[in-house]
């Protein structure tokens, strides 16, 4: 790589669209002059065939290796550039596209040579951010170690035999390696669903003599570390206390749920009212009963309305056993009104030759259990009917159950307080996740019928295999904008593990404590607010770094005029909103300059506070709302870090305003114009900070702060919760009382320290405590109590002039 | 290196390369509906049409798919491509009555009114497809598709129910000619319910 890189800039006309509202000729000579600006050119459409042919031709004569597009939407274009422009060597991150038309052609009235000059401004930045970028490079990833199936649900199987049939060697955890003893228990997870046994009992036997199969010892999985490609796991093996390890690529976690029987408010009592479950035991290995069973489809008043219909058809399904085999019985299904009947029309067909009777009931009338028989509202005629009963069925509750809440509790899948496993991951693009969720099946996951399960099975045994011929031949990469740890400036905090909500982040290996962290590509989704949060600047979000985000914030900053400001707009609801805008025709306030970012909670507040140390008079950050985030929780770590700002503002004496966090709709571009209209506004009264000198060391002093100060970073990130969160995965604290209590004072403490450090730096002279505290306007016993701990960790030098202390910088 | 005509001016071009593109690039603009730069030609709307001209002979193509070839004589404004175009509006404002944007384009081309019926005058999307195209190759999900043939064609989610492929990225909101979008897609994304609260590890 050359040691400047050479950008390229394109402008589009965009046909009439932006031709005559922008200067474009004004536009290239601003931007032609531009420090790293290897060649500006203007083309009809750069998009286009023949514009990327043009593009092509620059990118060979000026030796190009960052390009940027002054256009339309990068939200639709950028893709499109990225994968003409690979063949010539530019990679993800090295091309920018700037919506000149949707930010400031459409949506104001300025004149076409001021637009010309906003455009430049924005394309200032990007030049300086595309400069600062260190591309990171397109890595392969390797599985040489087998795949590892484990959890010991009946999806197991049907992964396996996917695995086998690919010919790929896999290792296998079950904890019964008996078919005919798999299949009897099968019942209590899966009722209702003899008719699949025999298929079944055939993959097993095929996977259990499949000479790729390694079946490992029964045993409870006791630890897990390492990332995709290597992964190390422990087992304890059954009664002793010790635990064998096993190594693997890829991990197929087969987790079942669990059924349990509603409580004695169903009637439930074991011998005549039975749960589901315990009913087909019965009915296959003692004798079917005669007289009259009464299926209860309860869900809905258990509070499972959405498990309905599974209940419904093993309740068929037990039924049509009953009549095939005894005449002397009845069979009703007493079901829900809300519930459509699970069953086709030949099934029904069947259902009415056999007799089995399906009854809805009024779902306001609750049906009640008497002895031998139960009453419930008939949705016909409102009467209240009897039903009599020999024995009543009941629907199970079903739950994930404890066990495969401890084996996901050890996979790192536990993330939330659910019910079931159901991967809830961030709602990204697909390429941004190297990984599905191909590691996770069976019912503990969602509630689901045996096809479903088996069918996840074979959908993971599948997805697995791909991976891994994908990773032979050498064509398995990892996303590019992924987080990396530095493990030499890792302290092993565990802060970012505690906040990555996708579970990418774990230790590298199973044994010893304190080791640094790793990142998982194939999981990390490139939500970046982990690399934010750290204290130690150890983790990065590569080809998309704090620095390239400092840099361009900067450049932007600094090119401000008095009444304009840096807007913040993360790619799934700022800037999409922004867009919309302009798309539509909206017109707002041009003192507005719009910054994408794909999520907020990559903004380090670093960021933020440089963007004021080089001269905006504002921020606006417009983010998700809290409960639609896209990458779960970076709208609110995104608070956080205003909120530090804020406080640090008024710490200072600025105005609190200055800095505002917004919340936008991507559907809603009428109320972004709204948010950005009242911003403008306070900003216009506000007036820009006024750079005196004390001014400038205040700003130094909060950017000096926020970004280098691990004590304040390492406060911040274990407050960056919600504060009507309660129940968090490591030491995080209650985030209010916290916050009142312990952050602000030593916040306080920190920044009266970094005001010192700033005011020694610049007057580059020593000073005595009197002269600081008079020109901090602070107290004198504070200031010498922040001295002498500043003098203790070394960060400034103490002399002794006549028996008094003087205080200089230690640089 | 492919030499042909565009409205009797040489224009070069590479293999490959569409008239639609090529015109464009010479400043020759050629209206388009159905079209988006960032996702592939469909050719659906046929109001990129142009005339292909051979002495006598004559045929009109959609440009957005019709590849250069050496030697043809393209003219972008024709009476015959006109009328195609004026008959294109009329069907659509029977089609989608409710588009200001499609209102405004027909009024360009003298069409005021339509001579077909209204079938739903609350209707206003053209179903150009453009918004599954970018699901598909854009954003890589199949969150919204085409459903349905022929007249009963529609833009929807499988069932016509909110579904969870979709990420609520937007792009077909932006890449929407009519802003037909903008309805449909609150029947498409689902807004999370819960609250993401991680347990104690």
């Amino acid at each position: 790589m050359n040691s400047k890189p050479n950008v390229g800039v394109f402008l589009c006309k965009c046909g009439q669209k932006i031709e005559p509202l922008v200067d474009l000729a004004a536009l290239k000579k601003s931007v032609g002059e531009m420090e790293g600006v290897a060649c500006c050119d203007i083309l009809p459409y750069p998009c286009l065939e023949p514009g990327l042919n043009v593009i092509n031709e620059k990118i060979l004569a000026y030796n190009l290796d960052r390009l940027i597009v002054a256009g339309c939407e990068g939200r639709l274009m950028l893709k499109k550039f990225e994968r003409k422009m690979e063949p010539k060597g530019m990679q993800k991150g090295q091309i920018d596209v700037i919506n000149l038309r949707g930010h400031v052609a459409d949506v104001s009235d300025l004149s076409p040579s001021l637009k010309a000059e906003k455009g430049a401004k924005l394309i200032r930045a990007s030049v300086a951010e595309m400069i600062a970028l260190e591309p990171g490079l397109k890595k392969s990833i390797r599985i040489d170690q087998p795949p590892i199936i484990l959890g010991g649900g009946i999806s197991s199987f049907t992964a396996a035999h996917e695995l086998a049939r690919e010919g790929i060697g896999f290792l296998m955890s079950v904890p019964e390696t008996d078919p005919d003893v798999v299949l009897r228990n099968l019942c209590r997870t899966y009722p209702g669903e003899r008719s699949h046994y025999q298929r079944l009992k055939k993959i097993m036997d095929e996977v259990l003599t499949a000479p790729q199969a390694t079946i490992l010892p029964s045993g409870e999985l006791a630890g897990l570390a390492g990332v995709t490609g290597s992964y190390s796991l422990s087992f304890n093996v059954p009664d002793s206390m010790t635990q064998c390890q096993y190594r693997a690529g890829t991990i197929i976690a087969c987790l079942d749920g669990e059924l349990i029987p509603p409580g004695p408010e169903f009637g439930y009592d074991g011998k005549t009212v039975l749960c589901q479950h315990e009913f087909e035991d019965v009915l296959y290995n003692e004798q079917i009963p005669e007289g009259n069973t009464v299926f209860w489809v309860c869900d809905y008043e258990t509070g499972q309305p959405e498990n309905a219909q599974l209940s419904a058809r093993a309740a068929f399904t037990m039924g049509k056993h009953i009549l095939e085999n005894k005449t002397r019985a009845g069979v009703v299904i007493l079901y829900n009104e809300q519930m459509p009947l699970p069953v086709n029309a030949t099934e029904r067909k069947l259902g009415r030759k056999l007799g089995i009777i399906w009854v809805p009931y009024d779902k306001s009338v609750r049906p009640i259990l008497q002895a031998d028989y139960v009453n419930f509202g008939s949705v016909t005629d409102h009467l209240e009917h009897e039903l009599p009963w020999d024995r009543i069925v009941l629907s199970p509750i079903r739950t994930m159950g404890e066990k495969s809440r401890a084996a996901a509790k050890i996979l790192g899948i536990l993330h939330e307080d659910k019910e079931f496993l159901s991967a809830h991951h961030a709602k990204v693009r697909p390429e941004m996740v190297g990984r599905e969720e191909s590691y996770l099946t069976g019912s503990a996951r969602y509630a689901c019928d045996l096809t479903d399960a088996l069918g996840q099975g074979r959908k993971a045994g599948k997805q697995n295999a791909e991976m891994i011929t994908k990773s032979k031949a050498g064509q398995l990469f990892i996303p590019q904008i992924v987080c990396v740890v530095d493990p030499d400036k890792c302290v092993a905090c565990g802060q970012c593990q505690e906040l990555c909500d996708c579970g990418g982040i774990g230790v590298a290996d199973l044994v010893g404590g304190g080791l640094p962290r790793v990142v998982d590509p194939m999981v990390c989704t490139g939500g970046g607010t982990c690399a934010a949060a750290c204290p130690y600047e150890a983790l990065t979000l590569q080809n998309n770094t704090n620095i390239q985000r400092e840099a361009r914030v900067a450049a932007l900053a600094r090119q401000m005029a008095d009444h304009e400001f840096v807007a913040y707009a993360c790619s799934w609801a700022g800037l999409p909103a922004a867009d919309n805008a302009g798309n539509i025709g909206l017109k707002y306030d041009p003192a507005i300059h719009i910054l994408g970012v794909p999520c907020l909670g990559q903004l380090d507040p670093s960021v933020m506070a440089r963007a004021f140390l080089e001269g905006a008079p504002g921020m606006l950050l417009v983010g998700c709302v809290p409960e639609d985030c896209h990458h779960s929780f970076g709208i609110d770590h995104a608070w956080s870090r205003v909120n530090l700002i804020k406080k640090l503002f008024a710490l200072c004496g600025f105005d609190r305003r200055r800095i505002t966090l917004a919340h936008a709709d991507m559907n809603k571009p009428e109320a972004f114009v709204k948010t950005i209209e009242s911003f403008a506004k306070s900003i216009k009264m506000l007036g820009p900070i006024e750079k005196t000198p004390e001014n400038q060391r205040k700003l130094q002093s909060i950017y000096r702060l926020v970004k280098s100060n691990s004590r304040v970073r390492l406060l911040l990130s274990a407050g960056l919760r919600r504060p009507w969160e309660h129940t968090y995965r490591g030491d995080q604290r209650y985030a209010l009382q916290y916050e009142r209590e312990d952050f602000i004072v030593a916040l306080k403490e920190e920044f009266l320290k970094a005001r010192l450090e700033t005011l020694m730096i610049t007057e580059k002279r020593p000073f005595n405590i009197r002269e600081l505290a008079s020109v901090l306007t602070e107290e004198k016993k504070s200031v010498a109590e922040q001295l002498s701990e500043m003098v203790a960790e070394g960060c400034i030098n103490v002399r002794y002039k006549e028996g008094k202390p003087l205080y200089l910088s230690a640089n | 290196m492919i030499k042909f005509n565009i409205n009797d001016t040489p224009v070069e071009a590479e293999p490959g390369w569409t008239v639609l593109e090529t015109a464009r690039h010479y400043g020759i603009e050629i209206p388009t509906l159905c079209y988006h730069e960032a996702v592939m030609a469909s050719g659906a709307c046929r109001l990129c049409m142009v005339e292909l001209r051979d002495g006598e002979w004559s045929k009109l193509v959609a440009s957005c798919i019709y590849p250069v070839a050496q030697g043809i004589n393209v003219y972008t404004e024709s009476e015959s491509i006109d009328n195609v175009r004026r008959w294109i509006f009329e069907m659509l404002l029977a089609e989608v009555p409710a588009s200001p944007e499609i209102r405004d384009m027909a009024r360009r081309y003298g069409v005021e009114s339509t001579r077909f019926a209204i079938k739903n005058p609350y209707e206003d999307c053209i179903v150009c497809g453009l918004c599954a195209r970018a699901c598909e190759e854009i954003v890589g999900l199949a969150a919204i598709s085409v459903m349905s043939r022929g007249v009963h064609k529609k833009i929807g989610s499988p069932f016509s129910k909110p579904t969870e492929v979709c990420v609520a990225c937007g792009c077909c909101v932006t890449i929407c000619p009519t802003g037909a979008m903008r309805r449909l897609i609150e029947s498409v994304r689902e807004t999370p319910e819960v609250t993401l609260t991680p347990l104690a590890v």
